[in-house]
């Protein structure tokens, strides 16, 4: 029993249901707000969040994650989500860590940034995987929106990612 | 988990993305089946949010397409008005082509079945060009199968679980197809008297088979057995469609008809010859193209509307004859590539709502 509840409290399961429910709003109400014709990526948005939020490695294990689940509702080559936000989570991780001790407008850079960069990522590693054709001049644009969009809400999305990947010293007590 | 090294967990994340990148590329139905799993589980929530995110959608949606929506509606309502007509005419055409067809034996669109289904969702993501429709194995769906609106080609299906598929828009990077593409005829639009020759059977002189309109000269024979009418029609025609000359009515053969065959072919010269190439998807916000098009005498000059359709045939992913769309830009290329045509395709992709899924599994779709 003990056990059970440490999975459940175990840091990666929350971090499991909160992809479920980012990413049934993420093909449901974000794919029908369409700024500028650009789907916003949460899932994405989650990823870089919880480099931020948990450091570089537990932000590329997240983002793969995050990424895995994304990669089963798309007709994309499989994984090649889960590789790119892996990345995203890893890369916002290491962007927040040249600040010793990061500002909210800091983090906020690291995930715009470090969102853009995967969206930039992701056609150049579909070219690899052998689907051709993704690598246009609109991806700079979408990639400037969405790293827009993903620093915009930067500070809620660290905060949940946070709370799911980060124990309190109290849950640690209870654990014990 | 956290005793990994950076450099242990980079390189096991990597490893495990190529092995799902292998797994999915060897095709080997494992990445299906997971697919299929996390879709049972996911799709309950997917509805929950679905229905708590509609509010908001619907206020976006109001707040930014009303005035786009009003104004499409009113063009709409022109078009409609425009197009009644045509389609009357044109609904007599395909009628008759598609009994010609059948009378020869030759596969149309008639006879294949479909499933009409309805658009659920869209891709969430910025690059795949797919939509989901309600409609999966359980109604014959089967990876493969064409999907088509009530203009032309939409796509095809790349996924299918037991209540749900995926199409794969023409437009995406991914799609191609086959297609055949004529010449252009000069003068593109005039407005011309076409001599139009129809000829009608009556036996015994009692039953007319065909109806024909305005008769200016006609003139009776009678045999033993039948009489033939043959009325000479001279009216005034005038064609916007690019490619297309209408020329004489043909008529299939009638059993016991004396020997004397009833079928008028029409003169060849007056049929356009048309060339095979390969259509592909150019992504978002780009029209397909067709390449592998060779200029020919044979072939004539290539042009802007004309009419593109399906090339068919065993290897191909749509039956013959399906409507794409209409040649929107020629591209001269140097060289021995060719041209490349721009395809303005028929069916507007942005706002899909009911769509037909052929129930035609094309041979290189089929599991082997």
């Amino acid at each position: 029993m003990k056990r059970f509840f440490a999975i459940i409290e175990s840091p990666f399961t929350r971090a499991v249901l909160i992809g479920i429910i980012v990413l049934s709003f993420q093909t449901t109400l974000f794919n029908t707000l369409r700024p500028f014709s650009v789907v916003m990526q949460v899932m994405l948005l989650c990823s870089a969040a919880s480099g931020v939020a948990a450091g570089s490695e537990s932000g590329a294990i997240a983002g793969f994650m995050f990424g895995f689940m994304y990669d089963m509702v798309l007709t994309s080559p499989f994984g090649l989500s889960a590789l790119v936000f892996g990345f995203a989570g890893y890369m916002a991780g290491g962007v927040n860590t040249f600040a010793y001790s990061p500002r909210w407008w800091f983090k906020m850079l690291s995930i715009g940034i470090s969102s853009a960069a995967a969206v930039l990522i992701y056609p150049a590693a579909s070219l690899v995987v052998g689907v051709d054709g993704l690598l246009q001049t609109r991806v700079i644009g979408v990639a400037f929106t969405v790293g827009l969009f993903n620093a915009a809400f930067a500070l809620p999305a660290v905060f949940l990612m946070r709370w799911a990947l980060v124990k309190s010293k109290k849950q640690m007590l209870w654990a014990e | 988990m956290y005793s990994f090294t950076r450099r242990r967990l980079i390189v096991v994340l990597l490893l495990t993305s190529v092995l799902l990148l292998t797994l999915d590329g060897s095709k080997s139905g494992l990445v299906g089946g997971v697919k299929d799993a996390f879709g049972v589980v996911f799709r309950p929530v997917e509805r929950f949010a679905n229905v708590v995110s509609r509010p908001l959608s619907n206020v976006w949606r109001g707040v930014l397409d009303y005035s786009d929506m009003r104004k499409e509606n009113l063009a709409l309502k022109d078009l409609l008005v425009k197009q009644e007509g045509a389609a009357i005419a044109a609904t007599a055409s395909v009628r008759e082509a598609q009994e010609l067809l059948a009378l020869n034996g030759l596969p149309t669109l008639a006879g294949i079945d479909s499933v009409t289904a309805q658009v659920v969702g869209q891709s969430p993501s910025n690059f795949t060009q797919t939509f989901e429709l309600n409609r999966g194995k359980s109604s014959g769906i089967r990876v493969g199968m064409t999907v088509t609106n009530g203009a032309g080609l939409v796509g095809k299906i790349t996924g299918v679980t037991l209540e749900r598929s995926v199409v794969m828009l023409a437009t995406d990077p991914e799609y191609a197809m086959s297609v055949k593409v004529g010449a252009c005829t000069r003068p593109n639009t005039t407005t011309t008297a076409v001599p139009q020759t129809t000829t009608t059977l009556v036996s015994d002189g009692s039953t007319s088979l065909a109806t024909n309109v305005l008769p200016t000269t006609t003139t009776t024979s009678t045999t033993s057995t039948t009489s033939t009418t043959t009325t000479v029609l001279r009216r005034a025609t005038t064609t916007t469609i690019k490619g297309f000359t209408p020329f004489a009515t043909t008529l299939p053969p009638v059993p016991g008809g004396g020997g004397v065959s009833q079928i008028t072919v029409p003169e060849t010269g007056v049929l356009l010859p048309r060339e095979t190439g390969a259509m592909e998807g150019q992504g978002i916000d780009r029209l397909p193209v067709i390449r592998f098009i060779q200029t020919s005498t044979r072939l004539g000059e290539l042009c802007g509307g004309v009419p593109v359709v399906t090339a068919g045939g065993s290897q191909s992913l749509a039956p013959a004859d399906l409507v794409v769309g209409t040649v929107s830009r020629v591209v001269t290329r140097t060289g021995t590539s060719g041209p490349l045509l721009e395809v303005e395709l028929a069916a507007n992709l942005q706002s899909l709502n009911f769509v037909r899924v052929l129930l035609y599994q094309p041979a290189t779709e089929i599991p082997q």
